[in-house]
């Protein structure tokens, strides 16, 4: 198995992300992943925060819109993730962190196609201006908890287990 | 030696910097989750709003909407307080760093550009923007230079590694 990890990681393209000195491999391909987080999860919060109740008096059904970009930001950081993931296969999937911010990631992604599917599929959704139900409250505190978590535990990887990163990348703790 | 970097040597020497710098671990890994917090909070919330300005989601009446921006205020205070902290811990990775000086000034960008918009009026005549209205030109242009501005503090953010010397 280690094996099998070594050899994606001494491809020429895993070199490359890894040990190019060009600013287009590692730190542009962590920049897209940021990005794609900054969406994701931002876009996601935003909606949990009306479901929530917050704004209130502005209608829930138009941020159906946003799904398109919240997945567009999903295959964004699935594509960058990977080639984040090849450059270091030996040290992330050997890495119980990583496990567990995939094992988050998992379930975000299914409470978000939920919310879509329950509260903005709801005939009565916006009518009256009536609260979301309690299912529907409680699927936003879920999908926060869920994204809170894919992001603690990403920024862990970091710190716990086998660490990897591009040359020069540090961590504080040694 | 200059003002900053007089700045900084004494904000290492508190006993903040001591411990971001390590004098108590958990500090700095804590801090860096909470940045990415704040970061999808202020960016979630201001693209839903610059989005929406931009012709996105017209469904959404624009005052209402407005009760959201206190969650990108708690994200940014967020993002400044651990900053802030991470400054502390290591200031000279970064008083020298371009990427840092970048990332400062599109920080200071956004907050003009956000100070434009309440000073010139664009803020007051927007609020009363109902569902399935249009924006003026102008406020799309502060919502794309928004979106802009934000997106590229994260890319000077990420940067501060590699085309600077901080991690």
């Amino acid at each position: 198995m280690m094996q099998f990890l070594a050899s994606v990681e001494n491809t020429r393209f895993s070199i490359w992300v890894r040990e190019s000195s060009s600013l287009w491999a590692y730190p542009t391909i962590l920049f897209m992943h940021t990005v794609g987080l900054g969406f994701l999860v931002g876009l996601n919060a935003a909606i949990d925060l009306r479901i929530l109740g917050f704004a209130r008096r502005m209608p829930l059904a138009p941020m159906e819109r946003f799904f398109g970009i919240m997945w567009a930001a999903f295959w964004v950081n699935a594509v960058s993730g990977t080639m984040l993931l090849v450059a270091d296969a030996t040290t992330k999937l050997t890495n119980t962190v990583f496990y567990i911010k995939l094992g988050f990631i998992a379930l975000g992604v299914v409470n978000m196609v939920l919310i879509r599917r329950r509260i903005f599929r709801d005939p009565a959704l916006d009518v009256d201006a009536r609260p979301i139900g309690r299912f529907g409250r409680l699927l936003a505190a879920t999908s926060l908890v869920f994204w809170g978590g894919a992001i603690t535990a990403g920024r862990l990887m970091a710190y716990f287990g086998p660490v990897s990163g591009a040359p020069g990348l540090q961590n504080r703790i040694p | 030696m200059s003002v900053v970097q007089a700045f900084s040597t004494w904000l290492h020497s508190t006993r903040l910097g001591w411990a971001v710098a390590g004098g108590v671990p958990w500090i700095w890994p804590l801090c860096e989750t909470l940045h990415f917090m704040g970061l999808a909070l202020l960016m979630g919330v201001v693209s839903v709003f610059d989005l929406r300005m931009l012709g996105m989601a017209k469904g959404l009446p624009l005052g209402p909407l407005q009760r959201l921006m206190p969650w990108a205020i708690l994200g940014f205070v967020i993002n400044l307080t651990t900053g802030f902290m991470f400054f502390a811990g290591d200031p000279f990775q970064y008083i020298h760093n371009v990427a840092f000086g970048m990332k400062l000034l599109f920080i200071g960008l956004a907050g003009v550009n956000v100070i434009v918009f309440y000073v010139s009026g664009l803020y007051r005549h927007v609020d009363n923007v109902g569902a399935g209205q249009d924006v003026p030109v102008a406020a799309k242009l502060i919502a794309a230079a928004s979106l802009f501005l934000w997106v590229g503090v994260m890319y000077w953010g990420r940067m501060l590694p590699f085309i600077g010397n901080a991690f």
